[in-house]
């Protein structure tokens, strides 16, 4: 299609905000989905994306819409990920378009995640379109948020669509606004062929495929194409669109979004932010921004019966194939056995990962403490990185240590300031700025260590601001910081899995909330278990699990006999389903309790 | 010889921690006697009988809750129908609260012969906690009124472990019934069952139950009393003066056959191929309805293999604290139990839990006190 028809824009909203019901609305409009065929939040397609109320992965969708001058425009929405651990990924998702259409719920307001999505699109150059959904609510307030955009974000308001995404009211306005305020793309449609990669995607059928958008030139079946990044070639195969059902067309020309089938293995030979060119008349350079993005939390991940470990490898190979960002490495715990060290984005990635590992392929697994990336400067001059405590050096050998540090933006309403401001102290938060974004929102910026926020900070932030605050976070720097190992053991025996690598200041009251969590979920045994933690050689806490004086029953008789032996045959089970620990056995859910406290 | 066990499912009022087959007393008591003496009768033929029988147990619910002339005619059925050995053990269990001198001469004479008085504690606040319908006095006068009836052998069963009670509060209860030299007493842990009334209560924070330390050191002082006044442990929570101990419960213990009559009733004997368990119907209508059919109400039968009747013969047997006879094990299944379970009996040997013995297999108290991880062994 000609490009002065073309439309490229994503929706960048807050959770629940309501992007995905406005995609839904657009597509009904423009016919692209007959309306009893809408499953709602049709491109959220993963059941936990849907559950969580959060898009994980990007998709596109092409619509033709049939403006009132009776032209006819395509349109692709790009559809990009709410979180701040994809945030890269929502970069790349930007660079492919030209617009972006920012949804702020007329009840609630701009929150930080989004205010960091809308300065990435300012940032890529993309014209940006506020809409104000849900004013079918009674709480809505179109004109204070109206307002709010206007002074926070600096954006003309006034004219913006005010819409309820749910009822379809005055979605038409916002299809309208895209036509006239949105530029057309302006590539050259005869040059040597640019194609942006902003997203990757495993099929079983089609195998590894890219989503791009095509800038210059175009992509066609039997080209012959070129990673630019990663240098590899492939035989184009297939080129389609999302409608939002796989389409294949003839071709993707300039200023077109759609997927490149290749033959590409995995999703590893093509990444993110990658150009694709053309071999006979390559570009002389790619696409400006290409990244390779770094993990930054890590944590073990063991299934719970040691037998799955096959399944586990499976399982993470199938999720590899569709989410490049995810990282693991084969790992041996002596109180876990086989297992693997993943490496995240974020937290949420990481959650979403394990669970949809639990889910998706039905495993039970147990993950191990997570961590972050350390520096340790050792005596020699050398640089050792690890992201594993079990891993670190001999304190002896050690100059000195470095940990990363976040900025965390906070936005809350003022009731809530003084405890967030409080938990943001407890976790060695430094305070760095704060402003009253308007007389009931304020934002709090400060330096925080990654270390304290991945273990419980969020739930802790929602649940001192009754869930009013949003947070975001970017990695800012490594700073020298005074850091120890903890371990734990039990009954002399030093158990790895539960390593954590902690602030000095830190150690004594974490050792002791998590000696006394031991002491909870460890069943009692045939004999007394000390559970200590340590640093170094030194004892730090000390709890005891008692030894257990009666394990019979007390009544059997001939009628229960059968029952009996049932009860027996758990308590067999169970013991089968523990770990040991040196002498001691340790419920597979022990270890996860135990990391959820931040002492 | 093959033991026979009757279940009267019905009582005034469940206790809360009781989950038993148990009822309130309603229409159907009328009918049940009918039924029962019906099963007995069908079952003769049907059902596999190794003569002769040394004992026989009324239990329940509430084997009192019905009037003696019933229990009375039941019995009289098992004697028609089996032949019972001279001599033999016939117990019922009675609640305190439901009988009288007048039905213990009624029972005596019948040939009832052994009694077992639930009164869990003598402590009535206790009794009430746990929804009992009878007081400690009251236990006392039946106890008496037994005695006066001319029953000899008397066995009272008690508890620790219930909501407020203390180690001292056991140890009175222990002396009172002590003081009145019944021949036998049981003394049971109380196991928290799920969908028990008390199990609701303890999970909802009413009711707060002795920790696990407290309830062993109830146990532990209360073995020691029991000792102290002639009283022999014989099984986990099992005591008898010399020579009293339970027939019919040995029976249980020795996995020896026994026949189960009445609504929810177990039975265990040697088919044919193998060791079978069978269990009636645990509805009181599908019982009656089955019965005056004519069919035996039979709900589930399993067989037992052999390596299996091997584990329940040690899993039973090693509750007994004078254990499994070794020549008893060899003569039943052709091998040693250290060739049936190399493995599992060394791990026992390991934790020094064998008493050593060159006739028996049996365990040390600790063994007994962690008798389920011995057994775990053997699984």
């Amino acid at each position: 299609m000609d490009q002065s028809h073309i439309r490229n824009f994503c929706i960048i909203a807050h959770i629940d905000h309501g992007k995905s019901t406005l995609a839904d609305r657009m597509m009904e409009l423009t016919d692209t989905v007959a309306k009893r065929d809408m499953e709602a939040q049709l491109l959220d397609s993963m059941d936990i994306e849907r559950e969580r109320g959060i898009t994980i992965k990007a998709s596109a969708v092409r619509m033709f819409y049939t403006a009132e001058n009776g032209e006819q425009y395509m349109f692709n929405l790009i559809d990009t990920p709410g979180h701040v651990d994809f945030t890269y990924e929502v970069s790349r998702a930007l660079k492919a378009c030209e617009g972006a259409v920012l949804v702020v719920d007329a009840t609630q307001g701009i929150e930080a995640q989004t205010l960091a999505n809308v300065y990435l699109a300012i940032d890529n150059d993309l014209e940006v379109l506020p809409v104000i959904n849900k004013i079918d609510l009674p709480s809505a307030e179109p004109e204070r948020v109206m307002h709010e955009i206007e002074d926070v974000i600096g954006l003309p308001a006034e004219d913006s669509p005010r819409v309820s995404a749910k009822t379809g009211m005055n979605v038409e306005e916002v299809l309208a606004q895209i036509v006239e305020r949105v530029p057309a793309p302006t590539g050259d449609p005869d040059g040597p062929t640019k194609a942006l990669i902003f997203d990757c995607l495993y099929d079983n059928y089609k195998g590894a495929l890219s989503y791009v958008r095509v800038f210059d030139g175009a992509i066609r079946p039997g080209m012959r194409i070129r990673s630019m990044a990663t240098g590899h070639e492939f035989d184009v195969t297939e080129v389609g669109v999302f409608t939002p059902q796989w389409k294949t067309v003839e071709e993707l020309t300039a200023g077109e979004v759609g997927y490149v089938a290749a033959s590409i293995k995995s999703v590893e030979e093509t990444k993110v932010g990658d150009t694709l060119t053309d071999v006979e008349h390559p570009a002389t350079a790619p696409l400006p921004g290409y990244m390779k993005v770094n993990p930054m939390v890590f944590c073990g991940i063991y299934p719970a019966d040691g037998s799955h470990y096959g399944d586990l490898q499976e399982a993470l190979e199938k999720l590899k194939l569709n989410d490049a960002s995810l990282s693991f490495e084969k790992e041996t715990s002596a109180a876990l056995g086989y297992g693997f060290r993943c490496g995240f984005l974020g937290l949420l990635h990481m959650e979403i990962i394990t669970e949809r590992l639990e889910r998706e392929f039905d495993l039970d697994l147990v993950t191990t403490s997570p961590s972050v990336v350390y520096r340790v400067k050792m005596m020699s001059g050398e640089t050792v990185i690890i992201d594993n405590p079990a891993s670190l050096p001999d304190p002896s050998e050690i100059d000195y240590m470095e940990e990363p540090m976040v900025k965390a933006s906070i936005m809350t309403p003022p009731d809530y300031v003084g405890p967030i401001m409080e938990l943001c102290q407890n976790n060695r938060g430094i305070f760095e700025h704060m402003d009253y974004i308007e007389k009931d929102r304020v934002k709090i910026l400060y330096t925080l260590p990654l270390n304290e926020i991945i273990y419980d900070f969020f739930d802790s932030l929602k649940s001192r601001s009754k869930g009013y605050a949003s947070f975001d976070y970017e990695l800012k720097d490594y700073q020298k910081s005074d850091l120890v190992r903890l371990d734990f053991l039990l009954n002399g025996d030093m158990c790895d899995a539960l390593s954590t690598i902690v602030h000095k200041d830190r150690a004594y009251p974490k050792g002791r909330a998590v000696c006394e969590k031991l002491k909870d979920v460890i069943p009692r045994q045939q004999f007394e278990i000390p559970v200590q933690a340590a640093i170094g050689g030194k004892i730090i806490a000390r709890e005891t699990v008692k030894a257990v004086r009666k394990d019979v029953l007390a009544k059997c008789y001939g009628g229960d006999i059968s029952r009996k032996k049932k009860l027996l045959e758990k308590q067999k089970e169970g013991k089968k389903r523990m770990r040991q620990v040196g002498t001691v056995s340790v419920p597979s859910d022990a270890f996860m309790s135990v990391l959820r406290i931040n002492g | 010889m093959t033991g026979i066990y009757v279940h009267i499912p019905y009582c005034v009022k469940k206790c809360s921690y009781c989950d038993f087959c148990s009822v309130p007393r309603d229409d159907s008591a009328s009918l049940y006697p009918d039924a029962l003496c019906r099963e007995i009768e069908l079952s003769r033929d049907r059902l596999p009988y190794e003569g002769p029988v040394p004992s026989v147990f009324f239990g329940g619910g509430t084997p009192t809750a019905l009037p003696p002339a019933a229990l009375i005619r039941i019995l009289d059925t098992i004697r028609r129908t089996y032949d019972l050995l001279p001599g033999a053990e016939i117990t019922t269990e009675c609640n305190p609260g439901t009988a009288a001198y007048a039905d213990f001469v009624k029972l005596r004479a019948a040939g009832f012969n052994r009694l077992s008085l639930g009164l869990q504690s003598a402590d009535d606040r206790l009794l009430a906690a746990v929804g009992r319908i009878h007081t400690c006095d009251q236990f006392l006068t039946a106890f008496r009124a037994a005695r006066d009836a001319g029953f000899q052998n008397i066995n009272v069963d008690l508890m620790h472990g219930l909501p407020g009670q203390t180690q001292e509060n056991y140890l009175e209860t222990l002396q009172k019934v002590c003081d009145l030299e019944p021949e036998h007493i049981s003394a049971y842990a109380l196991i928290l069952e799920e969908g028990t009334p008390l199990f609701e209560q303890v999970t909802a924070g009413e009711v707060s139950l002795p920790d696990e330390d407290a309830v062993a050191d109830m146990e532990d002082a209360g073995m020691a009393y029991l000792k102290e006044r002639g009283f022999v442990r014989y099984e986990v929570s099992n005591f008898a003066k010399p020579g009293r101990e339970c027939r019919h419960n040995l029976i249980y213990w020795d996995d020896e056959p026994y026949l189960g009559f009445g609504v929810a009733a177990h039975s265990s004997a040697r088919g044919k191929g193998a060791w079978l368990r069978w269990s009636n119907t645990e509805s009181i209508p599908t019982y009656l309805k089955k019965l005056q059919k004519g069919k035996l109400p039979t709900a589930e039968t399993l067989y037992i293999d052999k390596k299996e009747e091997m584990f329940e013969v040690i899993m039973l047997g090693l509750r007994k604290v004078k254990g499994i006879p070794r020549q008893a094990f060899l003569d039943r299944f052709g091998m040693t139990m250290e060739q049936a379970f190399p493995e599992p009996f060394l791990q026992v040997q390991y934790s020094g839990w064998w008493v050593d013995s060159p006739t028996h297999y049996a365990l040390t108290k600790e063994g007994m006190d962690h008798l389920n991880a011995a057994l775990c062994c053997f699984r």
